[in-house]
Parts: structure tokens; sequence; C-alpha cells
């Protein structure tokens, strides 16, 4: 049986390229990316289509049918098909016979400008002309590299395919016999689907910290869910629970009809960490905490504080997309204690004695007594564009209580907090 | 008898079970002991937060992950950061008041293991509610973080925890200092000492908590 290459060269390959691997994926297992289109291996699909040329127009037909322009050929050596095909890359057209392989400029060859320039003051352009040359008198002209030249136009090229088109993904499928409308009866034939998938993970040498979920329901429609760590694992049963946490918070509105999974590839976590590294929960074990935090307490009540650098009243938020890094200052050093704050949710309602403009007396429904000292007024306004804000605050110290920050708004006296 | 210098003293042995899991804050002068659980009671404006804040820091720039378990929605994270802590190694539970979820909050994460600190901060909240918190999440807890380098801190204005603290500190604020004259003053420090509840014949800590605007 004799070797057959491929290659399809595309005007928009770096667009094109997924459409281009898909197309080749129908004729070959074994592809390989090239600059401007792909390379596969055909061999052995003379007995199921026919001779190289209906290959050929099979081929160009598929990628006619995909709308794609490019130019195939198919020849016995991976250059000769490449040759064939980028010299007519505008349309989508097939070629492969020897005679046009033959008319083909020597520009498309690998050979140094220089000697292009001098073999065509000898008025050699195309291969035939150079294929009727002497090979000893080229190689001593030219040197030993030059055989690979020589190779090239005699179509005796052994260079094999190097495959650089891998999977990035896997993907599990079931269909139910019958529909189920409650998620928990299918937590033993997920578990099941994991496994399988998981296997077909780790023996591409991968791992995933992403995982696309999609539930057929019976009203026809379709239910998503993307779920991502922020590192990979494929330890089945952190998986398991997570799609549980998930899908309790967002559950499917109709019955489930089939299920397909989808595990993206990513490179495996090394499993040692550092000797002397800062104690701190497993990742998986701090996600499924996150997780089963939020469904306790709401979504957007558990994660991480972050400043915000705007002027706001609290320039802080809590954002629940993040988890704790784990990460280690370099410059770590104690500081000193400072005094910190605590605010009261809501804010303390408070009546304020003021007398020769000196805060004198505070009442609230928690305490009331003498103010001893105090500081402010300290004044603050923003955002008079969109949602205006203003304040004036005062630092007091109520006798036999506390240090509080107290606040007045066009709604009377309030308490913010304490510092504490 | 030369042979017995190879066998440590019965002094020193006692020392390093005692200091071996500790967390020292030295500008404080205090250590905490990981695997237990640690209450700061005390009332408003004892330094409960400037001091569990100082702790949280220290542990927090050296990569551990702690988490706060905001029962009153109460927690700053602009104090956090004036007193140093990472925010981004930090876990913020805000539970809204509900009293019920933050002690389910701390088991999730008691039960998570490897935090550094969980901070239970039940400010806010009243004596009635904390009086009706079974004894047993106390023991539950101090049975779980046992042999783990987890330390359990509890804040409240009265101490809560019974026997179930191994260490239980009353703060309180001696003093505050303000700088300037008249109308124009500024909050300086507090001095604030720490009594603690498990060893009586110890001497108070006093230290000073400063302000940083």
């Amino acid at each position: 049986m004799s070797r057959l290459c491929a290659c399809i060269v595309s005007p928009d390959s770096n667009q094109d390229r997924e459409a281009l691997i898909a197309v080749a994926h129908q004729f070959s297992y074994l592809l390989e990316t090239i600059e401007d289109g792909i390379l596969f291996d055909v061999s052995g699909l003379e007995r199921l289509i026919g001779t190289p040329k209906q290959i050929t127009e099979k081929i160009a037909a598929e990628l006619r049918k995909n709308d794609l322009p490019g130019s195939v050929s198919v020849a016995s050596t991976r250059e000769t098909a490449t040759l064939l095909a980028r010299q007519n890359a505008a349309g989508n057209t097939a070629n492969n016979t020897s005679d046009t392989f033959r008319q083909l400029p020597l520009s498309g060859l690998p050979i140094e400008r220089d000697t292009l320039n001098v073999l065509r003051e000898l008025s050699i352009t195309k291969i035939d002309d150079l294929l009727g040359l002497p090979d000893e008198e080229l190689i001593g002209r030219y040197g030993q590299e030059f055989r690979y030249i020589l190779d090239i136009i005699q179509q005796n090229g052994t260079a094999l395919f190097a495959p650089n088109v891998k999977n990035d993904r896997a993907s599990w499928d079931f269909s139910l016999n019958s529909p189920v409308e409650d998620f928990e009866q299918l937590i033993f034939l997920l578990n099941h689907g994991l496994e399988k998938l998981f296997e077909q993970v780790a023996h591409s040498g991968h791992s995933t910290e992403h995982l696309d979920l999609c539930f057929k329901l019976r009203d026809r429609s379709e239910k998503a869910y993307e779920i991502k760590t922020s590192f990979p694992t494929l330890e089945r049963a952190f998986w398991l629970k997570l799609i549980n946490l998930r899908v309790a918070l967002d559950p499917p509105g109709s019955e489930i009809t089939a299920v397909n999974v989808v595990a993206h590839f990513t490179r495996p976590r090394p499993a040692q960490s550092g000797l002397y590294a800062a104690s701190r929960p497993e990742p998986e074990s701090l996600l499924l905490t996150v997780n089963k935090l939020k469904k306790l307490v709401g979504d957007e009540n558990v994660g991480v504080p972050t400043m915000l650098d705007q002027r706001l009243a609290e320039a802080f938020t809590l954002d629940a997309a993040l988890i704790p890094k784990g990460s280690e200052r370099l410059d770590a050093n104690e500081k000193a204690p400072v005094i910190a704050f605590s605010y009261f949710r809501p804010p303390v309602r408070a009546e304020v004695l003021v007398r020769d403009k000196r805060l004198v007396f505070i009442k609230t429904s928690r305490f009331s007594g003498h103010v001893t000292e105090y500081s402010g007024v300290w004044r603050a306004n923003s955002r008079w564009w969109d949602a205006a804000w203003r304040t004036q605050e005062w630092d007091i110290e109520v006798e036999g209580k506390g240090v509080y920050r107290l606040c007045k708004t066009n709604d009377g006296w309030c308490l913010l907090g304490e510092y504490d | 008898m030369s042979h017995l210098s190879l066998v440590k003293k019965l002094s020193r042995l006692k020392e390093e079970q005692e200091y071996a899991d500790e967390v020292v804050l030295e500008n404080i002068g205090v250590a905490f002991t990981r695997g237990s659980v640690v209450e700061l009671s005390g009332e408003p404006s004892a330094g409960k937060t400037s001091l569990t804040l100082s702790l949280l820091s220290k542990l927090t720039q050296t990569g551990e992950i702690c988490a706060v378990v905001d029962s009153a929605n109460s927690f700053d994270p602009g104090s956090a950061v004036l007193a140093g802590v990472e925010t981004e190694n930090l876990l913020w539970v805000k539970c809204g008041g509900d009293l019920e979820k933050a002690f389910m909050a701390a088991d999730y994460l008691v039960q998570a293991k490897g935090f550094g600190v969980i901070w239970l901060d039940l400010n806010g909240l009243s004596q009635r509610q904390l009086g009706m918190v079974p004894k047993t999440y106390w023991y539950r807890y101090r049975t779980r973080i046992k042999e783990t380098p987890t330390l359990f801190m509890v804040t409240s204005e009265d101490p809560v925890t019974g026997s179930a603290s191994q260490q239980s500190f009353l703060l309180s604020r001696e003093r505050t200092i303000w700088s300037g004259e008249g109308r124009f003053k500024l909050m300086r420090q507090f001095l604030v000492s720490l009594h603690s509840r498990k060893q009586f014949y110890g001497q108070p800590i006093i230290t000073r908590l400063i302000a940083d605007y």
C-alpha cells in the first residue's frame, strides 16, 4: 500500500483552523497543522474512496460543503502535497498530477535567495529544469544540504508527520429510558459517568479544572452548567459534590432525559507542596466548603474582602467570585496593633444633646451617657452626579461605655459602629 | 551519670509541650495556642477586634488562609487592611445576624481543616441570643480542631465558651488617649488590659492600640 499525504492550504488558516481540523478528522486521525493549513495522512483510503484524484475531490467537496476556501492536494510525500496545495491556494481546487508538480516554480522550495538568483540567471526556474541537472554537480556546488531539495523534487521525502493537534476535551453522554425529575436520582449514574470520563482524561496524561454539564429536558430545552475550579483534579467525589451543590442552587426546570458531561483537559497539578509551606486547607476541601457556605448563607455572602478605589462611604466589597489564595508576603512583618472599627448593622438611632456647639449627651436604645471626649466633625461626600451621599461624622467617647462613630444625616443622628 | 545529659529535663519537656504550637504576638506580649478554642471577651471598645486583626495579620502574611464568620455583618475590611491583614488570604462569611447560620458556618470551616484562624465574631449579638446556644457546640469545635493547626477564636461581649476554651481573656479599656485641645482633638490610642480567665494568678497584660488614620 503506497503512502498518501493530503494537504489543505487555506487563505484564512488562522481563522478556519478549527473547521479545517474538523474536515481533516473526517479522513484521518494523524494530523499536523502547518503555518497556512493542515497536513494529514490519507494512506489506505484508496480502498474506501478510490484513486488519489478521487480522494482529493472528496476532500475538496467537503471543504465546499463547509464553505471553506482552500486548495487541496494529495501526493506521495508531504512536501509534494504541500507545494502543490500552496501553488493554488486561492480557490477550492484539487491537483495532484505529476506534470503539475514538475511545472511548479523553484521559489516555493526552501532554497536560499542567492542560489535562486544564480539558477534564474541560468534560466532554471521550474522544478522540471532542476530535475534535468545531475545530482552530483548540484551537491558539489551547493553542499550536502542541497540533498534535501533534491529529495523534495524527486519526491523521495521521508519526513514523518509530527502530530500537533491534540484533543483538548473528553465527553460522556447518557440518554435515560424514562425522564427523571429529581437530580439526586442521577447521582449514581453521574458517578459512573465521571469514572469513565476521568479514565479517559487520565489516559491522555491530563487532568481537568473545567467541566461542562448539560441536561436535555423533557420540554426539549437544555440546561447547561459550567463548573470551574482554580486547580486541576480528577477526584471523582469532589466533582460529584460540586455538581450536586451547583445543581441544587439552580435546579433544571423540567424532567431530565439525557446527560452530557465534557471535561476540558489541563496539565495535572504537582502532588508535592513545599516542605515549609504554610498550613492551608486542601484546594478541594476549601472549594467545597466555600460552596457549602454559599448554599447556607447565600451566594453573595461568602468571598474575599476587596477594597474599592472609589470615594464611597464604605469603600469595600465582598467579592463572591474569589476564594482565598494563600499567597505569602516576602516582606512579612508584625505591625503594632491598630484600633479597629466594627459596624452596627443597621446603624443605631441616637438622640444627641448639643450645647454651645459641643456634643454633651447621647441617648440610644442600647445605652445613654455623657460624651466625655470627641473629635470631628469629619465631613465627606461624593457621587453628586449619581447616588449622592454626604456625611458628618464624629468620634465620640461615652462615659462608662465605649468609643463610637457618630453620624449626622438628613434623617437625624445615628451610631455607625464602635471602635474596638 | 553523663548519659543522663541526653535525657531532657522535665521542665524543658513541659515547656516544649506548652509552647510548641503557639502563635506569638510579640507586639502585644500574648501567645495563642493552635488546635484550641481561644476566647476574647470584654465591654465595647475593649480591643477584641483589634487584637484579633493583629493575629490575622500575622498569619495571613505568612500565607495561611484564615476565615471570618461575621455573625452581625460588622466586619470592616478597611480596618483589616490597616492592621496589615492580607485580605486575599481571608475568607469572609456574612451571616446577617442569624446566629444559627453563624454556628453552622463555623462548623463547616472547622470540618474543612487547615485554616490558620477561624474567627467567630459574636459582637453585636444580644446576650439573650447567645445564651440559647447549646454548650455542646463549643465542645464540638474543641474536639474537631484538636491536633490541627487551626486556632478557633471567639470574640463576644461576655464569656460564652465556658470550659471548652483553652485560653480565655477578659479585655478592658483602661484609658483612651486623645491629642489636641478644645474642639480640635484626635483619638490617638487605647490603653487596653488583658486578664486571663484561666490563669488567675498572672499579671494582666497591658498593651496600646494605636489609631491609624
